[in-house]
């Protein structure tokens, strides 16, 4: 049986947090030049850049769909991101978390505005400290709406996971290499729909409840940032507040 | 008036007012657009960007991508590509064009002043040329996202006016964000400077008032040099 | 990846089924179809099984061979599942390297067998740091009638019970057999028109926006769960497919595993 490594200490986790503390969260908009639009993250330790080009032009022609945008989305990790080097490319993991996070997004793009069209997300992990692709998520979410495609929500995401049997909230990289299971969802604030759901481990119902309850909760936090720093990134250039309290 | 919002956020209740970048859900407006929500009239959000997407009217400047007898693929800064048929020229050309030699009239690479004139289901877009607007040689192109072309319009055509006096050039700004200049090499660049610092600022106020400033002092600073 | 090709007038009639609280072939929502499961079917790998859903063909060939172990699990043996959706058995697959669907499929069948933890990987070290046993779990699905994650994990497990470990091949002594410690059953559910339906035939796997896919052991714990599609789910949903999860694969190992 696997030693139970001391992850939690006096009631706190090893990093100071309590159970449902997220870590830190950074969010920049319009990071890069030739994207249409793109974000650059941080959670925790966790660094990613997403960007998204289009609608553009869909290649190869018979890949199409006459009725709507194409979504594509390549979740990618560099080699230099995590402490042995990973090799350049896509690998099995990278290829499910892919569809995983494109599909997260299946309900919110409208894609029927953009027939024929291909849409791209591209999400590359520069720094990795477990829950890179709830980070992913949560930066093509604001990169997808700077690119001005149309969207019925925002989506947020976290992981929950169970360490020395405790349900706790975003784990890290020691908490999840050494815990007894990790559940990343994907969420719509607004109507509390989940688009993405996985779970790796072993937990009770009771367990899975409980860590979903916590999850989702952490994704309404989540959304709000993700909206403020959409807005704020207009509203630092005002010149006159004052305006927009006569509306 | 300057309101930002994201997609999902709550607009109004008022169903039948709902506009472009917009979605109605259960009896509730709500955003689909990240971008300034308008309510005055019908309730849209102008997306702060996004592609230019053609519809019937619009008056553009498109680039040559290919020659597809009888058509000349036309790229129009939008996800869809566009064709104008040999016969559009026919009013201007010489004499009859044949297939062969369409590229002396428009060659690939070229750039032509056009109208939308038809978006189709299967987003095919018929283009008719644009005569009264001529690119003559000795102009720039400035690209600029589309969603910026209404300031550099500006209200009445206010900011538009006060650049091509204050910077003494042609100006011909397209709907699809493409904007051609003609003038000196320095008015020119003047010109090409600030159309790119409205596209940057468009979404602060008092940018006409910033706009001039920065034109009155470029020609101060201009003439004192003259001046040495 | 291009979209899935769905045929419109199917879906409609699914659909319509459904509101009318009905199935293409009869069933109740929280039916399974006929499961068959062969054992020991393929005589040269070390354990196999052919497990049919409905008319969801798949077989699993477990082979067992000496490897090294990941470095940072030196005493451990390692499982590598894989899963090929060969041309044969549906229109739309293509031969060529795995795609995104039979890498998930694999993926999602191997987290249920690592989370329930029902290989004990101690057991398989020859000689620790040097030399373990791999296991290489292989999901051929031969006809794809809907629902193929369920059949290929009862196909996995049912390879796994009685696992043969082949010592004598290779010149070495030790136990022949590995015991599993758990019997993990994955229990598949779609969404239809805000209803719960169990084990999506083909067409009914295309007509749902999502599915969510649920792997239990034998004391109800949860060791793998997967949502996968284009739609979304409430939180009331997840937990009716979790609880039919956990009611479903307790029937399904008492007859079969």
């Amino acid at each position: 049986m696997k030693e139970e490594i001391e992850l939690i200490k006096d009631g706190k986790r090893l990093d100071g947090r309590g159970f449902d503390e997220l870590r830190p969260i950074k969010i920049e908009v319009g990071v890069l030049k030739r994207a249409d639009g793109s974000c650059y993250l941080e959670l925790g330790d966790n660094k990613v850049i997403a960007a998204v080009y289009g609608p553009r032009e869909m290649h190869p022609r018979h890949a199409q769909d006459a009725k709507m945008a194409v979504v594509k989305f390549r979740y990618n990790m560099a080699p230099f991101s995590t402490d042995d080097r990973k090799r350049p490319g896509p690998d099995r993991r990278s290829i499910e978390i892919s569809k995983v996070c494109r599909e997260a997004f299946d309900p919110v793009i409208m894609r029927e505005l953009y027939p024929k069209t291909g849409i791209e997300v591209y999400v590359e992990l520069l720094q990795s400290d477990a829950g890179t692709r709830t980070a992913g998520i949560n930066a093509a979410s604001i990169a997808l709406a700077d690119a001005g495609i149309p969207m019925k929500d925002l989506v947020s995401s976290i992981a929950v996971g169970k360490i020395n049997g405790e349900m706790v909230l975003d784990l890290n990289a020691a908490e999840d290499n050494n815990g007894e299971a990790d559940m990343p969802i994907a969420m719509i604030a607004r109507t509390n729909t989940i688009t993405a759901l996985q779970m790796d481990g072993r937990i009770t119902k009771e367990e899975f409840e409980r860590g979903l309850k916590l999850a989702m909760g952490a994704c309404h936090q989540i959304y709000e940032l993700q909206r403020a720093a959409l807005i704020m990134r207009y509203n630092q250039n005002y010149e006159s507040k004052s305006k927009r309290e006569e509306e | 008036m300057y309101q930002v919002v994201v997609p999902g956020d709550f607009l109004s209740e008022e169903t039948k007012r709902a506009g472009e970048g917009t979605y109605v859900e259960e009896g509730k407006v709500y955003a689909s657009q990240y971008g300034i929500v308008n309510v005055r009239g019908e309730i849209k959000v102008v997306p702060l960007s996004g592609k230019y997407m053609p519809s019937n009217g619009d008056v553009v400047i498109g680039r040559i991508t290919e020659i597809s007898s009888p058509f000349w693929i036309v790229d129009l800064a939008s996800p869809y590509e566009a064709r104008l048929h040999v016969s559009a020229l026919s009013g201007i050309a010489r004499e009859q064009i044949e297939f062969g030699n369409m590229s002396e009239y428009l060659d690939v690479d070229d750039l032509v002043v056009v109208k939308v004139m038809d978006v189709n289901m299967l987003m095919k877009i018929e283009l008719a040329l644009q005569e009264d607007v001529e690119l003559r040689r000795g102009g720039r192109l400035v690209e600029i996202p589309h969603t910026k072309v209404p300031r550099v319009i500006g209200r009445s055509g206010s900011m538009i006016k006060m650049l091509k006096e204050k910077c003494n050039c042609f100006i011909f700004v397209a709907k699809n964000g493409r904007i051609w200049i003609r003038g000196k090499r320095d008015d020119m660049a003047l010109a090409s400077t600030v159309i790119l610092k409205i596209a940057r600022e468009s979404h602060t106020s008092g940018l006409t008032d910033r706009v001039a400033e920065f034109l009155d002092s470029f020609r101060r600073e201009k003439e004192r040099e003259l001046r040495g | 990846m291009g979209l899935e090709i769905v045929n419109d007038v199917r879906t409609d009639y699914v659909c319509d089924l459904v509101r009318n609280g009905k199935r293409e072939d009869g069933r109740g929502f929280r039916e399974y179809r006929n499961i068959s499961v062969e054992r020991d079917i393929i005589k040269r790998a070390e354990g196999s099984a052919r497990v049919k859903i409905g008319d969801t063909d798949v077989l699993v060939g477990v082979k067992v061979e000496p490897g090294t172990p990941f470095p940072d699990t030196p005493d451990k043996g390692v499982i590598i599942t894989n899963a090929e959706l060969v041309p044969l058995a549906s229109p739309k697959f293509e031969s060529g390297p795995p795609n995104e669907n039979s890498i998930q499929l694999a993926r999602v069948v191997d987290r249920g067998i690592r989370g329930s933890e029902a290989i004990d990987l101690d057991k398989l070290c020859i000689e620790e740091g040097e030399k373990v046993w791999m296991v290489f779990i292989d999901i051929h699905v031969l006809d794809d009638n809907g629902n193929m994650v369920d059949a290929a994990a009862l196909g996995a497990i049912a390879s796994l019970l009685n696992l043969r470990i082949p010592n004598e091949r290779y010149g070495l002594t030790g136990e022949n057999t590995l015991p599993m410690r758990d019997t993990p059953v994955a229990v598949t559910a779609v969404e239809i028109e805000g209803n719960i339906l169990v084990d999506p035939s083909f067409d009914e796997g295309n007509a749902a926006a999502s599915s969510v896919t649920v792997i239990s052991n034998a004391d109800g714990t949860l060791s793998g769960m997967q949502k996968s599609g284009s739609g979304g789910l409430k939180e009331a949903q997840i937990a009716e497919m979790v609880d039919i999860g956990i009611e479903k694969a307790g029937e399904i190992r008492k007859k079969y595993l």
